[in-house]
């Protein structure tokens, strides 16, 4: 097994290290996956049964990397897959946003590592500094590599462009104070409304004119649901999941990318996913499963 | 002892006393004729610090202002936490004082700090004395053969791609390159902790003269006080080092006013695992396990070739017989174990360090053979206690 990156651009570079970031503040640990095309970082739920991961996260190495040697196992097995404190990650490549260069690697110092090789300008002179930090990590064997294929999503049956992330954090978090449940409702006419209910307030966030990118209607709902919802609206095409707010907000605390676009898919009272692309063609996909009485 | 001390000055002051507080828990002022010093020791006896201020330092000083006859200098030591009190935020102190008095009196039991703010505020704080004693390290920081002369920001911009819960560093130094890493203690879990190695040209300081390669490791905490108080001082750090085992010495001065040396005990270096960082653990352990049974021996690693003669000999370990007494060049040998040589009048020595009387600790295994006695007598007949009852039976129910 084999492993060697070199990352030379400053905006890939900074990138890389807040993606690193917010998979640190979801998770604790991840996964990290290597192809010959993409690292993958991988989050799983804590206690990881056949559920499906919390966060795929793709990483293009063409747009990243300068260089990018890999072999695997063999021939038929060709990814590598091991596992590492995210927060190790995040708090070793802080220092990425000035760096030059970052070289990672994979190393056997006693324990396998994920080593990298930061080397960043000095304060005064034209100099560089290197910086190695030797992360260790589980390489995880071939009878596991199931637990972290991508997940099959059932189809959604509503997908939302999002306004801006920061907006929408603030939003979440004035909420989260006071629930810890979010229903996020969605509407084929491109509406999206966030609402929580505690015993004293309802309260909900309406953001309007929202581009729908796809939508497999209409929805079946059941007589006892319908009564909540205003009259005008036609229930058929107006989709809705109940979700931990902690976990949205989590998620929400990506704005620090620089994303093009975020899209939110739900799946009707089951699954909300949030998808989030970068101009590098980073995509970072998180799965919210819904909270049904 | 009375002095002034202007407006810019005190942010010194606080900047010392903050620094000196992340050392030790008391700080010892003396007051001599041309000159205040303050010193503090921390607990485990591997750091010591000094800050001298020269009489330039002040705006007015008089060293014999009680007139007493006594021509020795003044000193006491305070707590810590009560000097911590009366400068509080160094970083806004310069604006609101103008002046500061302090005041020390023999025939009093406090110490007098006396803030003059602005609009006419006049803070004073009676500080208690809690002893009349001064403490004193002995160390070398001019004949040594490796000296570094930093910029204040290269060093803090190095560690801080360290974990905050790194708590030692090593520093390999030779001459063409100065390379920091974090020590990994062997009870630590390696595959819990990420090891970082900094790589630093010596084209980056000042001046970097390295006589014989060595390498050293100290502890952090004090080694980011250190830098923190350069840093907010704008002066440049020198490094006094000689090899592993020696104090290092570091050095923040303004070249009139005042001079601060710190003090770090260095322990011992793991020869071959310290070539690289990648394989360090199998001599570290085996010194480990040699340290650890010998409690807070980590701190006196210099001890270790002393200490496994003791082992062999029945522990004399606290006993300290060979302590050079007032012989001050071999004391560096003997970093923490007698960092602190005797009062300056070599008359009330510290407490602590007075070990010279202690009785030799009671060899374990005459303990043990006198616990177990009658099973290593070569005599022992274990009919001789047939029909002594050793033990009653107990009731039948």
């Amino acid at each position: 097994m084999k492993f060697r990156a070199v990352m030379i651009d400053a905006g890939p570079m900074r990138e890389f290290s807040n993606v690193v970031t917010i998979i640190s503040k979801l998770s604790k640990e991840c996964v990290l996956r290597l192809t010959d095309d993409h690292l993958y970082f991988i989050v799983s739920e804590e206690n990881s049964g056949p559920s499906p991961p919390v966060l795929w996260c793709e990483i293009p190495q063409r747009m990243f990397c300068s260089e990018y040697q890999m072999i695997g196992l063999d021939e038929e097995h060709k990814d590598i897959y091991m596992a590492l404190s995210s927060g190790n990650l995040a708090r070793s490549l802080v220092t990425l946003k000035t760096a030059k260069s970052l070289k990672m690697k994979l190393t056997k110092k006693q324990c396998p590592c994920l080593t990298l090789e930061i080397e960043t300008p000095c304060v005064l002179s034209q100099q560089t500094r290197q910086v190695t930090h030797d992360i260790p990590v589980t390489v995880i064997p071939r009878k596991l590599w199931s637990d972290y294929h991508e997940p099959r999503i059932p189809d959604p049956d509503i997908s939302i462009e999002l306004p801006s992330l920061k907006q929408l954090r603030t939003t979440i978090d004035r909420m989260r104070t006071m629930a810890s449940e979010v229903v996020i409702r969605a509407s084929a006419e491109g509406r999206l409304t966030l609402q929580i209910k505690t015993d004293m307030a309802k309260v909900s966030t309406r953001f309007k004119g929202l581009n729908v990118e796809a939508f497999a209607g209409p929805i079946e709902h059941s007589d006892s649901e319908t009564e909540e919802t205003q009259a005008n609206e036609d229930m058929s095409r107006i989709c809705y999941c109940r979700v931990d707010a902690k976990k949205l907000s989590m998620f929400l605390s990506a704005e620090q990318i620089a994303s093009n676009r975020t899209v939110c898919s739900v799946v009707h009272k089951k699954l909300v996913i949030l998808c989030l692309q970068t101009d590098e063609n980073v995509k970072l996909q998180c799965f919210i499963s819904g909270i049904v009485y | 002892m009375k002095c002034h001390v202007p407006g810019a000055n005190v942010k010194v002051l606080a900047r010392t006393v903050h620094a000196l507080a992340r050392f030790g828990d008391e700080l010892y002022l003396e007051s001599l004729p041309d000159c205040i010093l303050l010193r503090t020791l921390n607990a485990a006896e591997s750091a010591y610090a000094m800050v001298k201020f020269n009489k330039n330092f002040f705006s007015y000083f008089n060293y014999n202002f009680y007139s007493t006859e006594d021509n020795e200098g003044l000193k006491c030591k305070i707590s810590m936490k009560s000097a911590l009190n009366t400068f509080k935020s160094p970083a806004h102190i310069e604006k609101q004082v103008e002046n500061l008095e302090i005041k020390l009196d023999p025939e009093s039991c406090k110490l007098i700090f006396q803030l003059k703010c602005r609009h006419g505020i006049v803070k004073t704080h009676f500080v208690s004395i809690l002893d009349c004693k001064a403490m004193q390290a002995v160390y070398t920081k001019d004949s040594v053969p490796n000296r570094i002369s930093s910029p204040q920001r290269i060093l803090s911009d190095a560690l801080s791609n360290f974990q905050s819960s790194d708590d030692q560093v090593t520093l390999e130094a030779t001459s063409h390159s100065l390379i920091l890493r974090n020590y990994i203690d062997c009870s630590i879990d390696l595959t819990k902790v990420i090891r970082t190695q900094i790589s630093l040209k010596p084209a980056e300081f000042d001046s970097y003269l390295i006589g014989a390669d060595t390498t050293i490791t100290f502890s952090l905490k004090e080694f980011r006080a250190l830098l923190t108080f350069s840093e907010a001082l704008n002066l440049p750090l020198q490094l006094h080092f000689e090899t592993t085992g020696r104090p290092a010495v570091f050095i923040v001065h303004n070249g009139t006013t005042f001079e601060a040396h710190f003090v770090l005990a260095t322990t011992k270096p793991d020869n071959a695992s310290q070539t690289t960082a990648t394989q360090n653990t199998n001599v570290e352990r085996n010194k480990r396990k040699d340290t650890s049974t010998l409690g807070s021996a980590k701190k006196k690693p210099h001890l270790e070739t002393d200490i496994s003669k003791c082992l062999d000999e029945d522990s004399h370990l606290f006993n300290f017989v060979d302590m050079p007494g007032e012989n001050e060049i071999n004391l560096s040998n003997k970093l923490s174990g007698s960092i602190i040589k005797d009062n300056v009048n070599g008359k009330d020595r510290i407490d602590l360090m007075d070990c010279d009387n202690i009785p030799a600790s009671p060899a374990a295994r005459t303990m043990i053979k006198s616990v177990f006695k009658r099973c290593f007598e070569s005599t022992f007949d274990p009919r001789s206690i047939q029909g002594a009852v050793l033990a009653e039976n107990s009731d039948s129910d």
